[in-house]
């Protein structure tokens, strides 16, 4: 156990290199120049080198990476090429927004999704066959017109809920939380059926294992057949698709922060890649692989608690 | 953009095929509806996406400004834009940028997941662990902004970012593609293709590939969606082809921005584009086999038995009494007719035949524990004057551990792997004896020790993957004494367990019948356990009674022909020497249910058929109490004949058997 979270925790450690490394390298291999990008198309190649040195860019590669990692260490990702905002700041702030869209809907979609496979298993017949095909066309729906489609039904068609325009937690949760619930639903629509998919074919799989007759035999009450053992194993898969899908959905935020005009990370990676901002586009893929890294780690620790035989390895 | 995983590699995908030499246009997954408008609608959108120039009714930047924003008309088809360009025109003028990217990506993914997955799986361990470490990296990597940093970077050039796509996608590629690699490895014909000498190259592409062609297909097609959708949602993001060139990301774009005054915008673009990735995922659904067992067995609804009439009052010296038990597959054929034995107290019974002769589906019934779709439809289980055949499944669950327990033939997965032995030993002892929690942990190690299991208390904190075989075992029939039933099932309790280890369980059956007086009922194709432990034996075949009575007489002077051939060369084992333990092969093998001859079932392999074999025949008594089914029986066993043994150790292909069936057969007076 203390042997398999250590590579783990190793195994994360490296990917958070690799992803700096080749951010990094993808930025200064090309042939970018922020100055060029800085001083816009009017600059003479005399003032754009002057820039580019101004930012150290004319320093060899190893001297800036080492320079870079160090900064790093100490939390510090850089300032903008365009407007000099401190990254590290912007991005800390735009975090919980993304954060909480990825959570909720991941949560939402567990929850749902869960119900439904769970439920479709467990019934079979038409229903059964009704889940599996019609979240075989949820999941197939791109998020960006699900997005629309709801606030096509959802605000304009009922009335209920404003389309966009995000309020800070701090000013009013009520409000904050109305302004993620489109968002939310949007991507729990995708989200949940994946999970319904997952959630249905492990409790198929589980209630025909072997030991399900064995607990039979003894005579054990459907319901704890079911809901106790049958559901205990398909846990397993179903963590695994869950933590897949927050990593997918803090991905998919660029998309829905697009749609719905929300100031979280997706919004800024947006801004950055339109405006080649590069350290910005660094500093977003270094917190989104962290994100994704603590992820896995956590999903690790999940399925070794759940599952006997990693947890006793 | 929704990344969706690719389907773990767990599910029906990850199966392999041996390459079929038969090739047909449409393989039998695609023919049917589901599956057939997704090919249809594909080659559509594809076909009328490239040749778009050809045919579309008005250039893309052709706007009829008195016609904007309009719902659909005889001049614009699906309606037009904000700027009257018409929709039908824009939107498959606009396909054939994602197809073909989407193709970019597929091609990349596969181009370096099947190579990587191949080299790992045929150059070891070592390779294998080296290649796996860097793609779970490439793994870990969030995919969507790395995307975004590339165009960053290179600005918007489609197909290049769709190749980098592909390279982050390969990671999972590798993974699924690997574990079929191996699988195929470890198949014969591959083994024998390279002592054959065919090369390394060879080997691959005429063996591993073939095999792996499903799973190929399966993950592409699933992978083509995926990066059609990736593509959309880059156009959406403004990272794709510039105005004035569409895209369906920028109308959907658009559309979003008119969901007030024009809902309708969003309707012909995401339409097309939802059914695209809806059809690339119906065909992988299909190409995988999933829809198949999507039509799953809705509840059992159980016909209602048809009642052999049959009042005689219950042997009162019998705890279980079949009588006349017919088991059937619902609208099917028998699998059991028309069984009957008796099983006293304090006594072990044995049921043996060859496998497919019905003698689990037989144990099976007597708990009301038949898969799906397979029922009891005549006869009675007679058990302390109730018919257990009749119960509802809320009555049958009452008697299940309780009176009647069972245990099965693999203990390494009869016990639930997430539980510990405590708790799966807990939970029943709580239900049958109504005791605390304390109190049911306390009896779990006694019922442990009762098995012989020293050291109950490890044992208890153990989960099932911790214990070896017999261990297993003995857990298991720990937990079947749980409710201390009066009856145990074992289903060829000692089959998957190692020689030693058989013995010891054996005579734990045996001490367990000498102590508790628990009657058991054995489930075995092995003559070793019945002579082992059995009083009485019941022989079957073909879903019958051949031959019952106590267990010496039947095996010492066997009167059937069937239970001669099991005997095989040792018809008369001398008491003390060892019984064989396995069943003689005999030629030719058991008919399957539905095409049971009239007759004797056995007249296809006996060696002493005649026509009178062929009509049908009562059973008769034998062994005191027991019977025997065999018309000829006079002729063949009291004549004092034996089962001529085929060649000791040689199988003879089933043809040889037909033939042999086919010859003339000695009288019982011919002497052999
Ligand atoms: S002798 Fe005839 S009735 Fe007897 S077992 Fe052989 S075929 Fe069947």
């Amino acid at each position: 156990m203390l042997g398999y979270l250590t590579r783990r925790l190793a195994l994360a450690v490296v990917t958070v290199l690799v992803a700096v490394l080749i951010s990094f390298l993808l930025v200064h291999a090309t042939d970018g120049s922020p100055g060029a990008i800085v001083l816009g198309p009017g600059a003479t190649p005399a003032e754009i080198a002057a820039k580019n040195a101004e930012l150290g860019w004319d320093r060899p590669l190893v001297t800036q990476f080492l320079d870079y990692l160090g900064h790093l260490l100490r939390g510090d990702l850089g300032t903008s090429i365009i407007d000099s905002r401190d990254i590290g700041a912007d991005l800390a702030a735009r975090l919980p927004v993304t954060g909480f869209i990825a959570l909720f809907a991941t949560v939402l979609s567990g929850l749902v999704g869960v119900f439904l496979g769970v439920t479709a298993a467990v019934r079979g017949g038409r229903f059964g066959t009704f889940i599996t095909s019609s979240s075989g066309v949820a999941l197939s729906l791109p998020v960006f017109w699900v997005g629309i489609l709801i606030v096509y039904v959802l605000s304009i068609q009922l009335g209920w809920l404003p389309a966009t325009g995000y309020v800070d937690f701090a000013d009013s949760p009520i409000d904050w939380a109305k302004g993620l619930l489109l968002p939310v639903l949007a991507l729990t629509v995708g989200g949940a059926a994946i999970v319904a998919r997952t959630a249905n074919a492990g409790m198929r799989d589980a209630l025909q294992a072997e030991h399900i007759r064995t607990l039979r035999a003894v005579g054990t009450p459907a319901w704890r057949i079911r809901y106790v053992h049958a559901l205990r194993s398909t846990s397993v898969p179903v963590i695994s698709v869950l933590g897949i899908q927050f990593i997918a959905l803090f991905g998919g935020s660029v998309i829905i922060e697009n749609l719905f005009a929300l100031p979280g990370l997706g919004q800024a990676s947006q801004a950055a890649v339109s405006s080649h901002d590069f350290p910005a586009l660094i500093g977003v893929v270094i917190v989104a692989t962290v994100v994704v890294v603590l992820t896995n780690l956590l999903l690790d620790l999940v399925v070794a608690a759940l599952d006997p035989k990693v947890r006793t390895a | 953009m929704s990344v969706l995983p690719l389907d773990a590699a767990d599910d029906a995908s990850t199966q392999v095929a041996p390459p079929s030499s038969r090739r047909r246009l449409l393989p039998a997954a695609l023919r049917r509806p589901g599956p057939l408008l997704a090919v249809g609608w594909l080659l559509l959108v594809v076909l009328l996406s490239f040749t778009a120039p050809l045919w579309r009714p008005y250039e893309v930047n052709d706007q009829d400004l008195a016609n904007r924003l309009s719902l659909p008309s005889g001049a614009h088809w699906l309606g037009t834009d904000p700027l009257g360009r018409d929709l039908l025109s824009r939107i498959f003028t606009a396909g054939a940028e994602p197809l073909l990217a989407a193709a970019v990506t597929v091609a990349v993914a596969f181009g370096i997941g099947i190579p990587l997955a191949l080299i790992a799986a045929e150059r070891g361990r070592r390779v294998e662990q080296v290649i796996s470490r860097c793609t779970e990296m490439l793994m870990a990597l969030p995919s969507t902004i790395i995307l975004l940093a590339v165009i960053g970077v290179i600005g918007v050039r489609t197909y290049v970012v769709m190749a980098v796509l592909g390279v982050l996608i390969s990671a999972a590629v590798y993974r699924i593609m690997l574990g079929v690699a191996q699988s195929v490895r470890q198949r014969l014909y591959v083994d024998a293709a390279r002592v054959n000498g065919l090369g390394s190259l060879r080997v691959n592409t005429v063996h591993v590939l073939p095999a792996m062609a499903t799973v190929i297909a399966v993950q592409a097609a699933q992978l083509f969606g995926i990066a059609i959708l990736i593509n959309a949602g880059l156009a959406f993001l403004g990272f794709g082809p510039a105005e004035p060139v569409p895209s369906w990301g920028i109308m959907i774009q658009d559309a979003s921005g008119h969901v007030y005054d024009a809902p309708w915008l969003m309707v012909p673009t995401g339409v097309v584009l939802a059914l695209t990735v809806v059809a690339a995922n119906v065909l992988a659904d299909a190409l995988a086999g999933k829809v198949a067992h999507v039509t799953a067995p809705a509840r059992s609804r159980r016909p209602a038995p048809v009642r052999v009439a049959d009042a005689a009052p219950a042997d009162p010296a019998a705890v279980l009494e079949v009588r006349h038990l017919t088991v059937s597959v619902d609208d099917g054929p028998q699998l059991v007719s028309d069984v009957s034995f008796t099983v006293a107290p304090g006594r072990v019974l044995g049921l043996v035949g060859e496998s497919g002769c019905g003698k689990t589906m037989t144990a099976r019934s007597l708990l009301g524990l038949l898969p799906d779709g397979v029922s009891v439809s005549g006869g009675q289980v007679l058990w302390q004057g109730r018919d257990l055949a009749g119960l509802t499944e809320k009555q049958a669950n009452g008697v299940r551990g309780r009176e009647i327990a069972m245990i099965s033939q693999e203990p390494m997965v009869a016990l639930d792997p997430m539980f510990s032995i405590a708790y799966q030993l807990i939970g029943p002892i709580r239900r049958f004896r109504g005791v605390g929690r304390f109190e049911a942990r306390q009896i779990a190690a006694q019922l442990l020790r009762q098995v012989g299991i020293v050291d109950a208390d490890r044992v208890l904190k153990s989960h099932p993957h911790q214990l070896s075989g017999g261990m297993a075992q003995r857990v298991c029939i720990a937990l079947a004494l749980t409710g201390e039933p009066q009856l145990l099932i074992a289903d060829e309790p000692t089959t998957a367990l190692d020689v030693t280890v058989q013995a010891e369980i054996l005579s734990l059956l045996r001490a367990l019948v000498r102590d508790t007086g628990l009657s058991v009922v054995v489930v075995s194709h092995d003559l070793g356990v019945v002579a082992d432990i059995c009083d009485d034996v019941v022989v079957m075949y073909a879903g019958q009674v051949v031959e019952s009575g106590r267990t010496a007489p039947v095996l010492d002077d066997a009167a059937h022909p069937y239970t001669m051939a099991l005997l095989g060369a040792n018809p008369h084992v001398p008491d003390g020497a060892p019984m064989p333990t396995r069943l003689a092969s005999i030629a030719g093998t058991v008919p399957a249910p539905g095409s049971w001859p009239t007759g004797c079932r056995f007249a296809g392999r006996c060696q002493f058929t005649q026509a009178e074999c062929t009509v049908p025949f009562p059973a008769l008594p034998a062994h005191g109490d027991g019977t025997v089914l065999c018309t000829r029986v006079h002729e063949v066993h009291d004549a004092g004949v034996s089962w001529h043994a085929e060649r000791a150790g040689a199988e003879l292909p089933p043809a040889a058997g037909a033939r042999h069936a086919a010859e003339p057969t000695p009288t019982a007076g011919a002497s052999r």
